[in-house]
């Protein structure tokens, strides 16, 4: 009797049941948000898309090298080499770019595509983009009058895959292999390589202190140049729709290219005081609630 | 033997009839909006993935939204909402469980007013609450409920944000709709 007793009990139990509803997650393959606070990183692009119509401008400043002391202000004296860009998300995946260097006034057109997003429930355990760049150089080289480089010797590339984890909401990791390639690397430009092809390893760590605030690095070997690495260290801060980067780093570049084949000071005594300042806008935004 | 069967062959029918004419309805997209109307700021939080039921018999009242699908506009202050003040990693579900305080008679085609009773659970944090709102019975098998009530996110040790561009309001108001069916 008992045995069917419980044959009974099992049958009403597979009846619709009445208790509370069972808590499910609307979407189990959740994508991991904010592997960055921004979609740069000191001064590499990250793995952090834009969303749809989203836009994204970025300031970025370096400053002389902290050598000089007080006297300069720690470099704040020597001219900053800035860059200014605005990037622009066609889709949740792919962006497009420009951006401009005022050291060798740059001017650099640039996408990103997201190919892997990192998941939640680790089912995609990493995050990989992939971005490529061209840039042109547009000083005036007149007085060098029939020495003056043409457009296409005026001209460098970069590509880059970005290949990011999230490890935890504090630590993130991502590691970018990186090529640059300029046609005509001549000595007048503000860089310090002769050569064509610079290959790189770019590594960009973040770890969260607060709410708002991660201390950043980022370290830049070279694979197949005798130039010194890229070093930097700093700090990342939320405030809003801004996210604020402060850093030290030892060179003054910013685009991809000149960060390969522009040098590095040595760490310390010519680290220079970098700054940038992120927004990003929501564009189209009347639509997007109407949806 | 035949007995004990035909014994449980009746339970298990008792069982299932009185499961056909439980009045037990279900839905897994309401909406569900937080209004924040701060001085400088209004915006709206948005969900259509409010999961709810409503058992007239047994009067419980059960439901929740998966914070992960609240959405502003803004993709960036949403993963700043999720990431930094609900912490849906941790809390990924607004729930509320309760029970109406009279369970109203239904009539197809009217609406009544009620107010149900229960626990408000957001960001970890419980809090018994009183929420007024309207039943409608569309038809004998679909309800369309109405409800709203304010809460504090102080109460649910949500931090607000001191320096911000998008000012966030103490107060919030929570209106849920929900067509459920059964």
């Amino acid at each position: 009797m008992k045995r069917y007793f419980a044959v009974a009990v099992a049958l009403l139990l597979s009846l619709p049941a009445f208790s509370q509803l069972e808590r499910k997650l609307a979407n189990a393959n959740q994508e991991v948000e904010l592997t960055f606070h921004a979609p740069r990183h000191i001064n590499l692009l990250t793995v952090e898309p834009l969303e749809k119509r989203g836009l994204h401008f970025a300031i970025m400043h370096t400053f002389g090298t902290v050598d000089g002391g007080a006297q300069n202000l720690w470099g704040l004296d020597n001219g900053a080499n800035i860059q200014l860009s605005f990037e622009y998300g066609f889709s949740q995946r792919f962006s497009l770019g420009i951006a401009r260097q005022s050291r060798d006034k740059v001017y650099n057109l640039y996408g990103r595509y997201h190919l892997l997003k990192q998941t939640e429930n680790n089912n995609m355990p990493l995050s990989l983009s992939v971005m490529g760049g061209a840039g042109v150089n547009t000083s005036n080289y007149d007085f060098l009058q029939n020495e003056a480089p043409n457009f296409s010797e005026r001209t460098s590339y970069a590509l880059q895959l970005m290949l990011a984890r999230k490890f935890s909401d504090k630590f993130s990791l991502q590691v970018s292999p990186m090529l640059a390639y300029f046609v005509d690397p001549r000595q007048i430009y503000f860089i310090e390589g002769d050569q064509n092809l610079y290959l790189a390893l770019g590594f960009s760590g973040k770890y969260k202190v607060s709410k708002r605030a991660s201390l950043t690095a980022q370290w830049i070997p070279n694979l197949n140049s005798d130039l010194r690495n890229n070093l930097g260290v700093g700090i990342d801060l939320e405030a809003g729709g801004h996210v604020f980067q402060m850093y030290f780093v030892t060179s003054q570049f910013l685009n991809e290219q000149y960060l390969l084949a522009g040098g590095n000071g040595v760490p310390g005594e010519e680290f220079r005081l970098g700054f940038n300042v992120n927004r990003i806008f929501a564009t189209g935004r009347k639509r997007a609630a109407r949806e | 033997m035949r007995s004990r069967l035909s014994v449980i062959i009746w339970i298990f029918l008792i069982g299932w009839s009185s499961a056909l004419r439980a009045q037990s309805f279900k839905t897994e997209s309401g909406n569900v909006t937080f209004l924040s109307k701060a001085p400088m700021n209004e915006f709206t939080g948005k969900s259509s993935k409010l999961n709810g039921l409503i058992d007239l018999e047994k009067n419980l009242l059960d439901f929740y939204v998966d914070l992960n699908t609240l959405k502003t506009g803004i993709g960036l202050r949403d993963s700043h909402m999720r990431d930094n003040y609900l912490e849906t990693k941790k809390y990924p579900f607004a729930e509320f469980t309760g029970k109406l305080e009279s369970i109203p008679t239904m009539v197809v085609g009217e609406s009544r007013p009620v107010v149900a009773k229960g626990v408000f659970k957001i960001h970890g944090v419980q809090k018994e609450i009183s929420v007024k709102g309207t039943i409608k019975m569309l038809s004998a098998n679909e309800l369309l409920l109405d409800a709203s009530f304010p809460i504090l996110l102080g109460d649910f040790k949500i931090e607000i944000p001191s320096v911000v561009f998008y000012e966030l309001a103490e107060e919030q108001l929570v209106t849920i709709q929900a067509n459920l069916k059964k």
